[in-house]
Protein backbone atom coordinates (compact mmCIF):
# COMPACT_ATOMS: atom_id res chain seq x y z
CA UNK A 1 0.00 0.00 0.00
CA UNK A 2 2.65 2.45 1.06
CA UNK A 3 4.98 1.56 -1.78
CA UNK A 4 2.11 1.98 -4.18
CA UNK A 5 1.55 5.52 -2.95
CA UNK A 6 5.24 6.27 -3.38
CA UNK A 7 5.19 4.76 -6.89
CA UNK A 8 2.27 6.96 -7.86
CA UNK A 9 4.06 9.94 -6.43
CA UNK A 10 7.11 9.19 -8.55
CA UNK A 11 4.95 8.81 -11.67
CA UNK A 12 3.27 12.10 -10.91
CA UNK A 13 6.67 13.76 -10.57
CA UNK A 14 7.73 12.40 -13.95
CA UNK A 15 4.54 13.56 -15.62
CA UNK A 16 4.68 17.01 -14.05
CA UNK A 17 8.38 17.28 -14.88
CA UNK A 18 7.73 16.39 -18.50
CA UNK A 19 4.82 18.77 -18.66
CA UNK A 20 6.85 21.67 -17.35
CA UNK A 21 9.76 21.05 -19.70
CA UNK A 22 7.36 20.97 -22.62
CA UNK A 23 5.67 24.12 -21.48
CA UNK A 24 2.28 22.52 -20.80
CA UNK A 25 0.90 22.79 -17.32
CA UNK A 26 -2.54 21.17 -17.51
CA UNK A 27 -2.92 17.51 -16.49
CA UNK A 28 -4.74 16.76 -19.75
CA UNK A 29 -1.88 18.23 -21.73
CA UNK A 30 0.55 16.26 -19.62
CA UNK A 31 -1.19 13.00 -20.50
CA UNK A 32 -1.16 13.84 -24.17
CA UNK A 33 2.49 14.81 -24.26
CA UNK A 34 3.61 11.67 -22.47
CA UNK A 35 1.58 9.62 -24.93
CA UNK A 36 3.43 11.13 -27.87
CA UNK A 37 6.78 12.24 -26.55
CA UNK A 38 8.27 12.89 -29.96
CA UNK A 39 5.56 15.29 -31.15
CA UNK A 40 6.21 18.98 -30.41
CA UNK A 41 4.05 20.67 -27.80
CA UNK A 42 0.79 21.96 -29.19
CA UNK A 43 0.29 25.67 -28.59
CA UNK A 44 -2.78 26.58 -26.63
CA UNK A 45 -4.15 29.18 -24.26
CA UNK A 46 -3.78 32.91 -24.58
CA UNK A 47 -1.21 35.66 -24.26
CA UNK A 48 -1.33 39.44 -23.97
CA UNK A 49 1.05 41.39 -26.15
CA UNK A 50 1.79 44.94 -24.99
CA UNK A 51 2.71 46.74 -28.18
CA UNK A 52 3.52 50.28 -29.30
CA UNK A 53 0.47 52.16 -30.63
CA UNK A 54 2.09 52.41 -34.07
CA UNK A 55 1.88 48.60 -34.34
CA UNK A 56 -1.91 48.61 -33.95
CA UNK A 57 -2.88 47.77 -37.54
CA UNK A 58 0.07 45.50 -38.36
CA UNK A 59 -0.10 43.46 -35.15
CA UNK A 60 -3.88 43.16 -35.28
CA UNK A 61 -3.55 41.60 -38.74
CA UNK A 62 -0.60 39.43 -37.69
CA UNK A 63 -2.51 38.27 -34.61
CA UNK A 64 -5.46 37.10 -36.70
CA UNK A 65 -3.09 35.20 -39.03
CA UNK A 66 -1.28 33.65 -36.06
CA UNK A 67 -4.55 32.48 -34.52
CA UNK A 68 -5.60 30.90 -37.81
CA UNK A 69 -2.27 29.07 -38.00
CA UNK A 70 -2.51 27.90 -34.38
CA UNK A 71 -6.12 26.99 -33.66
CA UNK A 72 -7.06 27.24 -30.00
CA UNK A 73 -4.71 30.10 -29.21
CA UNK A 74 -5.73 33.65 -28.41
CA UNK A 75 -3.42 36.64 -28.81
CA UNK A 76 -4.70 39.75 -27.07
CA UNK A 77 -3.18 43.18 -27.56
CA UNK A 78 -2.64 46.10 -25.28
CA UNK A 79 -1.70 48.99 -27.55
CA UNK A 80 -0.39 52.25 -26.14
CA UNK A 81 2.59 54.53 -25.82
CA UNK A 82 5.69 52.37 -25.24
CA UNK A 83 6.62 54.42 -22.17
CA UNK A 84 3.22 53.77 -20.61
CA UNK A 85 3.40 50.06 -21.49
CA UNK A 86 6.89 49.81 -19.95
CA UNK A 87 5.61 51.47 -16.77
CA UNK A 88 2.65 49.06 -16.72
CA UNK A 89 4.97 46.06 -17.06
CA UNK A 90 7.23 47.41 -14.31
CA UNK A 91 4.12 47.86 -12.20
CA UNK A 92 3.26 44.18 -12.59
CA UNK A 93 0.77 44.27 -15.46
CA UNK A 94 0.13 40.74 -16.71
CA UNK A 95 1.75 40.94 -20.16
CA UNK A 96 3.51 38.08 -21.97
CA UNK A 97 5.33 39.98 -24.71
CA UNK A 98 6.53 43.58 -25.01
CA UNK A 99 7.05 45.24 -28.40
CA UNK A 100 8.44 48.75 -27.97
CA UNK A 101 8.83 51.58 -30.48
CA UNK A 102 12.25 52.40 -29.07
CA UNK A 103 15.19 50.81 -27.33
CA UNK A 104 15.04 53.06 -24.26
CA UNK A 105 11.71 51.77 -22.99
CA UNK A 106 12.71 48.16 -23.69
CA UNK A 107 15.91 48.82 -21.70
CA UNK A 108 13.82 49.98 -18.73
CA UNK A 109 12.09 46.60 -18.71
CA UNK A 110 15.38 44.75 -19.26
CA UNK A 111 17.00 46.67 -16.40
CA UNK A 112 14.15 45.60 -14.10
CA UNK A 113 14.97 41.96 -14.98
CA UNK A 114 11.54 41.44 -16.47
CA UNK A 115 12.40 39.99 -19.90
CA UNK A 116 12.89 36.27 -20.41
CA UNK A 117 15.36 36.48 -23.28
CA UNK A 118 17.39 39.25 -24.86
CA UNK A 119 15.20 41.62 -26.95
CA UNK A 120 15.41 41.28 -30.73
CA UNK A 121 14.91 44.18 -33.15
CA UNK A 122 12.09 43.25 -35.52
CA UNK A 123 11.18 46.40 -37.45
CA UNK A 124 12.09 50.01 -38.14
CA UNK A 125 10.04 53.06 -38.95
CA UNK A 126 10.51 56.62 -40.22
CA UNK A 127 8.73 59.82 -39.33
CA UNK A 128 6.56 61.71 -41.76
CA UNK A 129 4.42 64.84 -41.86
CA UNK A 130 0.66 64.38 -42.16
CA UNK A 131 -1.62 67.22 -43.19
CA UNK A 132 -5.30 67.65 -44.01
CA UNK A 133 -6.47 65.74 -47.06
CA UNK A 134 -5.26 67.54 -50.19
CA UNK A 135 -2.69 69.61 -48.26
CA UNK A 136 -4.67 72.89 -48.17
CA UNK A 137 -1.84 74.75 -46.38
CA UNK A 138 0.72 73.63 -48.96
CA UNK A 139 3.16 72.14 -46.51
CA UNK A 140 6.28 71.06 -48.40
CA UNK A 141 8.74 70.21 -45.68
CA UNK A 142 9.72 70.39 -42.04
CA UNK A 143 10.56 74.10 -42.19
CA UNK A 144 6.91 74.91 -42.99
CA UNK A 145 5.82 73.48 -39.63
CA UNK A 146 7.25 76.57 -37.91
CA UNK A 147 4.43 78.69 -39.36
CA UNK A 148 1.48 76.56 -40.34
CA UNK A 149 -1.04 76.88 -37.49
CA UNK A 150 -1.51 74.08 -34.99
CA UNK A 151 0.98 71.22 -35.19
CA UNK A 152 0.27 67.88 -33.52
CA UNK A 153 3.26 66.14 -32.02
CA UNK A 154 3.63 63.28 -29.59
CA UNK A 155 4.62 64.29 -26.07
CA UNK A 156 8.37 63.87 -25.55
CA UNK A 157 7.60 61.20 -22.96
CA UNK A 158 6.55 58.75 -25.68
CA UNK A 159 8.89 57.43 -28.40
CA UNK A 160 7.26 59.20 -31.37
CA UNK A 161 7.63 62.51 -29.52
CA UNK A 162 11.23 61.78 -28.60
CA UNK A 163 12.07 60.93 -32.22
CA UNK A 164 10.23 64.03 -33.48
CA UNK A 165 12.05 66.32 -31.03
CA UNK A 166 15.37 64.74 -32.05
CA UNK A 167 14.58 65.25 -35.73
CA UNK A 168 13.40 68.84 -35.34
CA UNK A 169 16.44 69.82 -33.33
CA UNK A 170 18.92 68.13 -35.68
CA UNK A 171 17.23 69.89 -38.60
CA UNK A 172 17.11 73.24 -36.80
CA UNK A 173 13.32 73.60 -36.91
CA UNK A 174 11.63 75.11 -33.88
CA UNK A 175 7.86 75.30 -33.48
CA UNK A 176 6.54 77.66 -30.77
CA UNK A 177 5.07 75.54 -27.96
CA UNK A 178 1.91 77.66 -28.00
CA UNK A 179 1.05 76.05 -31.33
CA UNK A 180 1.96 72.47 -30.50
CA UNK A 181 -0.71 70.10 -29.25
CA UNK A 182 0.76 67.05 -27.55
CA UNK A 183 -0.65 63.58 -28.14
CA UNK A 184 -0.31 60.85 -25.49
CA UNK A 185 0.55 58.39 -28.23
CA UNK A 186 1.03 58.43 -31.97
CA UNK A 187 -2.62 57.56 -32.66
CA UNK A 188 -3.82 60.56 -30.63
CA UNK A 189 -1.40 62.75 -32.60
CA UNK A 190 -2.76 61.39 -35.88
CA UNK A 191 -6.36 61.92 -34.74
CA UNK A 192 -5.63 65.58 -34.01
CA UNK A 193 -4.99 65.99 -37.75
CA UNK A 194 -7.48 63.50 -39.21
CA UNK A 195 -10.49 64.39 -37.03
CA UNK A 196 -9.41 67.49 -35.17
CA UNK A 197 -8.28 70.82 -36.51
CA UNK A 198 -4.52 70.47 -36.27
CA UNK A 199 -3.01 71.62 -39.57
CA UNK A 200 -0.07 69.25 -39.53
CA UNK A 201 1.28 66.43 -37.45
CA UNK A 202 4.43 64.37 -37.09
CA UNK A 203 3.73 60.65 -37.01
CA UNK A 204 5.29 57.43 -38.27
CA UNK A 205 5.18 56.57 -41.97
CA UNK A 206 3.14 53.49 -41.06
CA UNK A 207 0.43 55.57 -39.35
CA UNK A 208 0.19 57.89 -42.34
CA UNK A 209 -0.14 54.81 -44.55
CA UNK A 210 -2.97 53.26 -42.54
CA UNK A 211 -4.79 56.59 -42.34
CA UNK A 212 -4.27 57.41 -46.02
CA UNK A 213 -8.04 57.79 -46.44
CA UNK A 214 -8.20 60.73 -44.04
CA UNK A 215 -4.81 62.49 -44.23
CA UNK A 216 -2.22 63.37 -46.84
CA UNK A 217 1.42 62.54 -46.29
CA UNK A 218 4.30 64.95 -46.86
CA UNK A 219 7.45 62.84 -46.91
CA UNK A 220 10.54 63.79 -44.94
CA UNK A 221 13.74 62.92 -46.82
CA UNK A 222 15.86 60.19 -45.23
CA UNK A 223 18.74 62.60 -44.68
CA UNK A 224 16.57 64.73 -42.37
CA UNK A 225 14.73 61.80 -40.79
CA UNK A 226 15.44 59.61 -37.78
CA UNK A 227 15.12 55.83 -37.77
CA UNK A 228 12.89 54.31 -35.09
CA UNK A 229 13.96 50.76 -34.26
CA UNK A 230 11.43 48.39 -32.63
CA UNK A 231 12.60 45.64 -30.24
CA UNK A 232 10.47 42.72 -29.01
CA UNK A 233 10.93 40.35 -26.06
CA UNK A 234 8.93 37.76 -24.17
CA UNK A 235 8.46 38.60 -20.51
CA UNK A 236 9.41 36.72 -17.38
CA UNK A 237 5.95 37.16 -15.89
CA UNK A 238 4.36 35.17 -18.72
CA UNK A 239 2.15 32.27 -17.69
CA UNK A 240 2.37 30.83 -21.18
CA UNK A 241 6.01 30.98 -22.19
CA UNK A 242 5.61 28.60 -25.12
CA UNK A 243 2.98 30.77 -26.77
CA UNK A 244 4.80 34.01 -25.92
CA UNK A 245 8.01 32.76 -27.54
CA UNK A 246 6.08 31.39 -30.52
CA UNK A 247 4.62 34.87 -31.07
CA UNK A 248 8.07 36.48 -30.94
CA UNK A 249 9.39 33.89 -33.43
CA UNK A 250 6.37 34.51 -35.66
CA UNK A 251 6.98 38.27 -35.74
CA UNK A 252 10.64 37.68 -36.63
CA UNK A 253 9.82 34.97 -39.22
CA UNK A 254 9.65 35.74 -42.95
CA UNK A 255 5.82 35.58 -42.75
CA UNK A 256 5.77 38.18 -39.98
CA UNK A 257 8.34 40.40 -41.66
CA UNK A 258 6.41 40.32 -44.95
CA UNK A 259 3.23 41.36 -43.17
CA UNK A 260 5.02 44.21 -41.38
CA UNK A 261 6.51 45.40 -44.67
CA UNK A 262 3.01 45.51 -46.13
CA UNK A 263 2.09 48.08 -43.47
CA UNK A 264 5.11 50.22 -44.33
CA UNK A 265 7.59 49.01 -41.71
CA UNK A 266 11.23 48.73 -42.71
CA UNK A 267 13.38 45.75 -41.78
CA UNK A 268 15.34 46.29 -38.58
CA UNK A 269 18.95 47.34 -39.26
CA UNK A 270 21.48 44.53 -38.78
CA UNK A 271 23.00 44.74 -35.28
CA UNK B 1 -39.25 60.24 9.29
CA UNK B 2 -35.48 59.92 9.35
CA UNK B 3 -33.73 56.60 9.84
CA UNK B 4 -30.75 56.63 12.15
CA UNK B 5 -27.77 54.24 12.39
CA UNK B 6 -29.68 52.06 14.86
CA UNK B 7 -31.59 50.27 12.14
CA UNK B 8 -28.54 49.11 10.13
CA UNK B 9 -28.18 45.31 9.97
CA UNK B 10 -24.80 44.09 11.20
CA UNK B 11 -24.03 42.34 7.93
CA UNK B 12 -23.84 45.70 6.18
CA UNK B 13 -20.94 46.90 8.32
CA UNK B 14 -18.08 44.85 6.81
CA UNK B 15 -19.24 45.76 3.29
CA UNK B 16 -19.33 49.41 4.24
CA UNK B 17 -15.84 49.15 5.73
CA UNK B 18 -14.49 47.58 2.52
CA UNK B 19 -16.16 50.31 0.50
CA UNK B 20 -14.59 53.02 2.65
CA UNK B 21 -11.16 51.36 2.37
CA UNK B 22 -11.63 51.22 -1.40
CA UNK B 23 -12.04 54.99 -1.50
CA UNK B 24 -9.46 55.85 1.13
CA UNK B 25 -6.56 53.63 -0.03
CA UNK B 26 -5.96 55.41 -3.37
CA UNK B 27 -5.94 58.74 -1.51
CA UNK B 28 -3.42 57.45 1.00
CA UNK B 29 -1.38 56.03 -1.88
CA UNK B 30 -1.25 59.41 -3.55
CA UNK B 31 -0.43 61.32 -0.37
CA UNK B 32 2.38 58.96 0.68
CA UNK B 33 4.03 59.29 -2.75
CA UNK B 34 3.85 63.08 -2.71
CA UNK B 35 7.27 64.75 -2.67
CA UNK B 36 6.38 67.21 0.10
CA UNK B 37 9.87 68.70 0.36
CA UNK B 38 9.76 69.74 -3.31
CA UNK B 39 6.07 70.59 -3.29
CA UNK B 40 6.56 74.29 -3.91
CA UNK B 41 9.09 73.71 -6.67
CA UNK B 42 6.89 71.10 -8.36
CA UNK B 43 3.88 73.41 -8.35
CA UNK B 44 5.77 76.42 -9.68
CA UNK B 45 7.40 74.96 -12.79
CA UNK B 46 6.26 76.92 -15.86
CA UNK B 47 4.09 74.06 -17.09
CA UNK B 48 2.47 73.56 -13.68
CA UNK B 49 1.83 77.29 -13.30
CA UNK B 50 0.28 77.43 -16.77
CA UNK B 51 -1.90 74.45 -15.93
CA UNK B 52 -3.06 75.94 -12.63
CA UNK B 53 -3.85 79.28 -14.22
CA UNK B 54 -5.65 77.72 -17.20
CA UNK B 55 -7.68 75.40 -14.99
CA UNK B 56 -8.81 78.29 -12.85
CA UNK B 57 -9.68 80.55 -15.80
CA UNK B 58 -11.40 77.86 -17.88
CA UNK B 59 -13.41 76.39 -15.00
CA UNK B 60 -14.65 79.83 -13.87
CA UNK B 61 -15.63 80.79 -17.40
CA UNK B 62 -17.43 77.52 -17.86
CA UNK B 63 -19.27 78.01 -14.56
CA UNK B 64 -20.34 81.48 -15.66
CA UNK B 65 -21.59 80.13 -19.01
CA UNK B 66 -23.38 77.31 -17.19
CA UNK B 67 -25.21 79.85 -15.01
CA UNK B 68 -26.08 82.22 -17.85
CA UNK B 69 -27.54 79.47 -20.04
CA UNK B 70 -28.31 76.76 -17.51
CA UNK B 71 -30.57 78.73 -15.15
CA UNK B 72 -33.01 79.80 -17.90
CA UNK B 73 -32.99 76.24 -19.23
CA UNK B 74 -33.73 74.83 -15.78
CA UNK B 75 -36.51 77.40 -15.40
CA UNK B 76 -38.08 76.42 -18.70
CA UNK B 77 -37.82 72.72 -17.87
CA UNK B 78 -39.34 73.17 -14.43
CA UNK B 79 -42.13 75.63 -15.18
CA UNK B 80 -43.43 74.95 -18.65
CA UNK B 81 -44.96 72.01 -20.44
CA UNK B 82 -44.21 71.44 -24.07
CA UNK B 83 -44.10 68.39 -26.29
CA UNK B 84 -40.73 66.70 -26.15
CA UNK B 85 -39.78 68.14 -22.77
CA UNK B 86 -38.74 64.71 -21.49
CA UNK B 87 -36.50 64.32 -24.52
CA UNK B 88 -34.91 67.73 -23.99
CA UNK B 89 -34.23 66.87 -20.38
CA UNK B 90 -32.68 63.54 -21.38
CA UNK B 91 -30.43 65.28 -23.91
CA UNK B 92 -29.31 67.82 -21.32
CA UNK B 93 -28.47 65.12 -18.82
CA UNK B 94 -26.68 62.97 -21.42
CA UNK B 95 -23.20 64.48 -20.80
CA UNK B 96 -23.56 63.39 -17.16
CA UNK B 97 -23.51 59.73 -18.15
CA UNK B 98 -21.79 59.68 -21.55
CA UNK B 99 -18.01 59.09 -21.58
CA UNK B 100 -16.34 62.53 -21.83
CA UNK B 101 -14.20 61.37 -24.77
CA UNK B 102 -17.40 60.69 -26.68
CA UNK B 103 -18.49 64.21 -25.78
CA UNK B 104 -15.21 65.54 -27.16
CA UNK B 105 -15.63 63.63 -30.42
CA UNK B 106 -19.22 64.86 -30.74
CA UNK B 107 -18.05 68.44 -30.13
CA UNK B 108 -15.47 67.97 -32.89
CA UNK B 109 -18.11 66.94 -35.38
CA UNK B 110 -20.10 70.02 -34.46
CA UNK B 111 -17.43 72.71 -34.13
CA UNK B 112 -14.34 71.50 -35.96
CA UNK B 113 -13.35 73.89 -38.74
CA UNK B 114 -12.85 71.02 -41.19
CA UNK B 115 -15.32 68.34 -40.12
CA UNK B 116 -17.84 70.18 -37.97
CA UNK B 117 -21.49 70.90 -38.73
CA UNK B 118 -21.18 74.60 -37.89
CA UNK B 119 -17.43 74.90 -37.22
CA UNK B 120 -16.55 75.76 -40.82
CA UNK B 121 -19.27 78.39 -40.94
CA UNK B 122 -18.17 79.94 -37.63
CA UNK B 123 -14.64 80.12 -38.98
CA UNK B 124 -15.58 81.62 -42.35
CA UNK B 125 -18.10 84.16 -41.04
CA UNK B 126 -16.63 85.15 -37.67
CA UNK B 127 -13.04 83.94 -38.03
CA UNK B 128 -13.67 81.84 -34.94
CA UNK B 129 -11.78 78.61 -34.35
CA UNK B 130 -12.87 76.78 -31.21
CA UNK B 131 -10.73 73.65 -31.54
CA UNK B 132 -7.27 73.83 -29.98
CA UNK B 133 -8.12 77.15 -28.34
CA UNK B 134 -8.74 78.19 -24.76
CA UNK B 135 -12.33 78.97 -25.79
CA UNK B 136 -12.56 75.36 -26.93
CA UNK B 137 -11.36 74.14 -23.55
CA UNK B 138 -14.02 76.31 -21.88
CA UNK B 139 -16.64 74.89 -24.24
CA UNK B 140 -15.63 71.29 -23.55
CA UNK B 141 -15.77 71.92 -19.80
CA UNK B 142 -19.15 73.64 -20.09
CA UNK B 143 -20.49 70.69 -22.06
CA UNK B 144 -19.83 68.28 -19.19
CA UNK B 145 -20.41 70.74 -16.32
CA UNK B 146 -23.64 72.55 -17.20
CA UNK B 147 -25.87 69.46 -16.72
CA UNK B 148 -24.93 69.45 -13.02
CA UNK B 149 -26.22 72.99 -12.69
CA UNK B 150 -29.37 72.42 -14.73
CA UNK B 151 -30.33 69.29 -12.81
CA UNK B 152 -29.68 70.89 -9.41
CA UNK B 153 -31.47 74.15 -10.15
CA UNK B 154 -34.40 72.37 -11.79
CA UNK B 155 -34.93 70.16 -8.76
CA UNK B 156 -34.69 73.26 -6.56
CA UNK B 157 -37.36 74.98 -8.65
CA UNK B 158 -39.60 71.94 -8.48
CA UNK B 159 -39.40 71.59 -4.72
CA UNK B 160 -40.08 75.31 -4.27
CA UNK B 161 -43.50 76.46 -3.19
CA UNK B 162 -44.97 78.03 -6.34
CA UNK B 163 -47.62 79.89 -4.33
CA UNK B 164 -45.05 82.64 -3.67
CA UNK B 165 -44.72 83.14 -7.42
CA UNK B 166 -48.48 83.04 -7.84
CA UNK B 167 -48.94 85.61 -5.08
CA UNK B 168 -46.40 87.97 -6.63
CA UNK B 169 -47.99 87.58 -10.06
CA UNK B 170 -51.48 88.18 -8.69
CA UNK B 171 -50.21 91.40 -7.15
CA UNK B 172 -49.23 92.55 -10.62
CA UNK B 173 -45.56 91.63 -10.86
CA UNK B 174 -44.37 90.84 -14.39
CA UNK B 175 -42.81 87.41 -15.06
CA UNK B 176 -39.30 88.90 -15.12
CA UNK B 177 -39.85 90.67 -11.78
CA UNK B 178 -41.30 87.48 -10.27
CA UNK B 179 -38.28 85.53 -11.45
CA UNK B 180 -35.80 88.11 -10.21
CA UNK B 181 -37.41 89.07 -6.89
CA UNK B 182 -39.13 85.85 -5.81
CA UNK B 183 -37.91 82.76 -7.66
CA UNK B 184 -34.19 83.50 -7.76
CA UNK B 185 -33.82 84.25 -4.02
CA UNK B 186 -35.79 81.10 -3.17
CA UNK B 187 -33.65 78.81 -5.37
CA UNK B 188 -30.39 80.54 -4.41
CA UNK B 189 -29.20 77.57 -2.33
CA UNK B 190 -29.76 75.20 -5.27
CA UNK B 191 -28.07 77.65 -7.58
CA UNK B 192 -25.01 77.88 -5.33
CA UNK B 193 -24.86 74.09 -5.01
CA UNK B 194 -25.34 73.57 -8.75
CA UNK B 195 -22.77 76.17 -9.70
CA UNK B 196 -20.22 74.75 -7.29
CA UNK B 197 -20.75 71.21 -8.56
CA UNK B 198 -20.48 72.44 -12.13
CA UNK B 199 -17.28 74.28 -11.29
CA UNK B 200 -15.75 71.21 -9.64
CA UNK B 201 -16.70 69.07 -12.62
CA UNK B 202 -15.22 71.61 -15.04
CA UNK B 203 -12.02 71.72 -13.01
CA UNK B 204 -11.61 67.95 -13.33
CA UNK B 205 -12.59 67.70 -16.99
CA UNK B 206 -10.16 65.60 -19.02
CA UNK B 207 -11.54 63.53 -21.90
CA UNK B 208 -13.62 66.08 -23.75
CA UNK B 209 -10.97 68.79 -23.37
CA UNK B 210 -8.19 66.54 -24.64
CA UNK B 211 -10.21 65.35 -27.62
CA UNK B 212 -11.72 68.68 -28.59
CA UNK B 213 -9.23 71.30 -27.48
CA UNK B 214 -5.99 69.33 -27.60
CA UNK B 215 -3.09 69.52 -25.22
CA UNK B 216 -1.27 72.82 -25.75
CA UNK B 217 0.74 74.19 -22.85
CA UNK B 218 -0.55 77.59 -21.78
CA UNK B 219 -3.57 77.35 -24.03
CA UNK B 220 -5.55 74.18 -23.42
CA UNK B 221 -3.35 72.10 -21.11
CA UNK B 222 -5.40 72.21 -17.89
CA UNK B 223 -4.40 70.45 -14.68
CA UNK B 224 -5.87 67.01 -15.45
CA UNK B 225 -4.15 67.01 -18.85
CA UNK B 226 -0.87 68.07 -17.27
CA UNK B 227 -1.20 65.31 -14.67
CA UNK B 228 -1.61 62.72 -17.39
CA UNK B 229 1.28 64.06 -19.44
CA UNK B 230 3.75 64.51 -16.58
CA UNK B 231 3.14 61.18 -14.89
CA UNK B 232 6.16 59.65 -16.67
CA UNK B 233 8.65 62.51 -16.73
CA UNK B 234 7.79 64.68 -13.75
CA UNK B 235 5.84 62.48 -11.34
CA UNK B 236 6.35 65.06 -8.58
CA UNK B 237 4.47 67.73 -10.50
CA UNK B 238 1.79 65.23 -11.55
CA UNK B 239 1.19 64.11 -7.96
CA UNK B 240 1.17 67.64 -6.55
CA UNK B 241 -1.32 68.81 -9.19
CA UNK B 242 -3.48 65.76 -8.44
CA UNK B 243 -3.45 66.65 -4.76
CA UNK B 244 -4.47 70.22 -5.53
CA UNK B 245 -7.40 68.89 -7.55
CA UNK B 246 -8.36 66.51 -4.74
CA UNK B 247 -8.05 69.19 -2.07
CA UNK B 248 -10.36 71.45 -4.06
CA UNK B 249 -12.88 68.61 -4.37
CA UNK B 250 -12.77 67.94 -0.65
CA UNK B 251 -13.34 71.61 0.15
CA UNK B 252 -16.25 71.75 -2.31
CA UNK B 253 -17.86 68.62 -0.85
CA UNK B 254 -17.44 69.88 2.70
CA UNK B 255 -18.92 73.25 1.81
CA UNK B 256 -21.88 71.63 0.07
CA UNK B 257 -22.51 69.03 2.75
CA UNK B 258 -25.57 70.73 4.15
CA UNK B 259 -27.00 72.12 0.94
CA UNK B 260 -26.61 69.09 -1.28
CA UNK B 261 -26.60 66.06 0.99
CA UNK B 262 -28.82 67.64 3.59
CA UNK B 263 -31.35 68.22 0.84
CA UNK B 264 -31.33 64.54 -0.02
CA UNK B 265 -31.79 63.47 3.58
CA UNK B 266 -34.76 65.70 4.18
CA UNK B 267 -36.66 64.87 1.03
Amino acid sequence: MRSRVRWMGAMLLVVVGLATTMGVATPAGAARTTAAKTRTARLSGEITVSAAASLTEAFTRLGAAFQRAHRGTTVRFNFGASSVLAAQIQGGAPADVFASADGANMQKVVASHLVRSAPADFAANLLTIVVKKGNPKHVIGLADLANVGIVAECAVTVPCGKYAAQMLSQDGVSIPSSRVTLGQDVKATLTAVSTGDADAGIVYVTDAKSAAASVTQVKIPASLNVLAVYPIASLRSSQNTALAQAWVRYVLSSTGQKALAKFGFLPAPAP
Amino acid sequence: MTRRGRGVPLVAVPFAVVAVAFFVLPLVGLVQRAPWSDAWHDLTTPAARDALRLSLVCSLWSTALSIVFGVPLAYVLARTRFPGRALVRALVVLPLVAPPVVGGVALLYAFSVHNGLVGGWLHDVFGLQLTFSTTGAVLAETFVAMPFLVVTVESGLRSMDVRYEDAAASLGARPWTVFRRVTLPLVAPSLVAGATLAWARALGEFGATLTFAGNIQGRTQTMPLAVYLFLDTEPGTAIMLSLVLLAVSVVVLAALRDRWFGGIRES
